[in-house]
């Protein structure tokens, strides 16, 4: 019943871009991400879209993956161009057809906008793609670890999130094991009005609840029992490590901004 | 009131990436007052044909009849389905949650539509049927029983629909020895009141004690089907599968290989009378 959710959407193939450190790709995405915010000149997004394209094409990733995870965005798409295309209020008048009033400025911010919001999505989602979860969290705090000095928990913090991604398999299938035992005891999770459907939750989140608190309990003396005592002098099985690719990587996202930088100035 | 299962299969996830084929062509005929062990190594699907039992499952090939009728028409026929075959799942007691015993096990008549009075007498005697003390226990919250005590509480809160089937899903998988006869005997005692039971287990020593038949599963098909005393003597056959036999039939096997005068059993009862046997008849010759 509930097996349908899957968790994050990592797509395991063996690419460059998979083997990257996990440190390098948060880098890059942000570096991506200020880069499309600096392009100004429609053209700009060509050389932004030129890089995208070969980041794609280097992690292997079906083109029908980059654009599932436009899909979603779809309504919010729309809305954003539709808005910003009839409420700009600067400029000049480029077409009239009754109260609506379309403007130069209204069109260039719509075709702005959506253009970063695809390219923002679809650039993000190469992270996740080629990214495992819990490499990513690793890439996290290995990033964050500077913070420490100013008492930021970047350890807990990165444990924290392992154990939840850890966990949400494993308590999906407790749902759904939950779920079909009250159903054998007619319960019905799918029909009836709002508030009959919260009171038939009840039986699914109560022993959901308990087995979620027995399973904390369980890993915590799990952890005690093998002397986890927090990050201090903690090592690693996989220690990151920058390489050639990596840096080779950084450089490109460094072109990219460079050129972006350079296009403003040129107009 | 036989349950006919008719070429059933069933894949999970079909289309996706993840799509795996659990059961696939089970034939089987469940009859009245039988008591069915579902045997098969882990992965062998036994849990999966279980959930068909009771609609909780739609089959992807195949049908499910209840006295003739397919269970999975509408939601109606499989919502009736259900009240007819209990289904207890592997550690039951994860699915408690109400504030006291008696309002957990009143959950299933509840849903049933049934009077107060009637779900009342029916969660008295699901009690009386497991060996619960009504007045000592009924007011209790089912989370401070002992483990043994909750899984009775969740048996209880099945029986109290009074199903007509009764499919257990591995009924004393992490019981102490002790809870674990106490549960053999409830189920023993339900089966000779006239309860039809399908029990799926690893034990199997729990089903040479309980069994009328046994049904073996591999890789998702029936691989034999028969009494107890067929299908424990093909030690062999069994041990290639990854199945253990009951403790008395691999020792009767290994008697038998040392060249002793053993006839076929599984029963402790049995294994004693043939040695006696043995002993008192002049056995032959053991170097």
């Amino acid at each position: 019943m509930l097996r349908d959710i899957t968790l994050g959407q990592y797509y395991p193939v063996d690419s460059p871009v998979h083997r990257l450190d996990p440190r390098t790709k948060i880098l890059m995405t942000v570096g991506f991400v200020v880069a499309v915010f600096l392009v100004t000149e429609l053209w700009g997004y060509l050389v932004v879209l030129a890089f995208l394209a070969l980041a794609i094409y280097l992690s292997r990733l079906p083109i029908k993956m980059m654009l599932r995870s436009i899909r979603p965005l779809r309504i919010l798409l729309i809305f954003t161009f539709v808005l910003n295309l009839f409420f700009g209020a600067g400029g000049r008048e480029l077409l009239r057809w009754g109260f609506v009033v379309i403007r130069d400025e209204g069109l260039n911010n719509a075709v702005h906008f959506s253009l970063r919001l695809v390219f923002l999505v679809v650039g993000s989602s190469i992270l996740t793609l080629t990214t495992a979860p819990v490499t990513l969290t690793d890439g996290i705090e290995k990033l964050a670890s500077p913070l420490k000095r100013i008492g930021f928990p970047a350890h807990e913090m990165a444990m924290m999130m392992t154990i939840a991604l850890r966990f949400i398999p494993t308590l999906t299938e407790e749902a759904d094991k939950i779920m079909k035992a009250q159903t054998a005891r007619g319960a019905d999770f799918t029909s009836g009005n709002l508030k009959q459907r919260a009171t038939a939750m009840i039986p699914l989140l109560v022993p959901l609840f308990v087995s979620a608190f027995r399973r904390a309990g369980d890993l915590a003396m799990a952890m005690e029992a093998r002397c986890y005592h927090g990050g201090e002098g903690r090592t690693r099985l996989h220690v990151l490590k920058f390489g050639a690719a990596d840096f080779s990587a950084l450089a490109a996202v460094g072109l990219l901004i460079f050129l972006t930088v350079l296009q403003r100035r040129v107009m | 009131m036989p349950i006919v299962l008719e070429n059933l299969g069933h894949t999970y996830q079909v289309g996706s990436p993840f799509q795996a084929t659990a059961i696939q062509n089970i034939s089987l005929t469940i009859a009245d007052g039988e008591l069915l062990a579902l045997i098969g190594h882990t992965g062998s699907g036994k849990s999966t044909l279980a959930q068909h039992l009771n609609a909780l499952l739609t089959p992807t090939t195949g049908r499910v009849l209840l006295d003739g009728q397919d269970i999975n028409l509408s939601d109606a026929s499989k919502k009736a389905a259900r009240f007819h075959v209990g289904l207890v799942f592997q550690y039951p007691e994860h699915q408690l949650f109400e504030e006291t015993v008696i309002k957990d096990i009143g959950f299933g008549p509840r849903n049933m539509g049934l009077s107060q009075d009637e779900i009342d007498a029916r969660v008295q005697d699901a009690m009386d049927m497991v060996g619960l003390p009504y007045d000592e226990i009924g007011h209790k919250s089912p989370f401070e029983l002992s483990g043994g005590q909750m899984r009775r509480v969740a048996l209880a809160g099945v029986l109290a629909m009074r199903p007509r089937i009764l499919v257990l899903d591995e009924p004393t998988a992490g019981l102490d020895p002790h809870a674990r006869d106490f549960l053999l005997q409830d189920v023993k005692r339900l089966h000779s009141e006239g309860t039809t039971v399908v029990m799926v287990s690893h034990s199997m020593d729990d089903v040479a004690r309980l069994a009328t038949r046994v049904v073996v599963l591999e890789r998702g098909e029936l691989a034999m089907s028969g009494p107890p005393r067929e299908i424990f003597s093909q030690v062999e056959r069994l041990t290639a599968m990854g199945l253990d036999v009951p403790a008395v039939s691999q020792l009767a096997h290994g008697l038998r290989a040392e060249g002793l005068e053993i006839p076929n059993c599984y029963l402790m009862e049995e294994m004693v009378d043939a040695l006696e046997r043995l002993l008192k008849g002049g056995a032959p010759d053991v170097a």
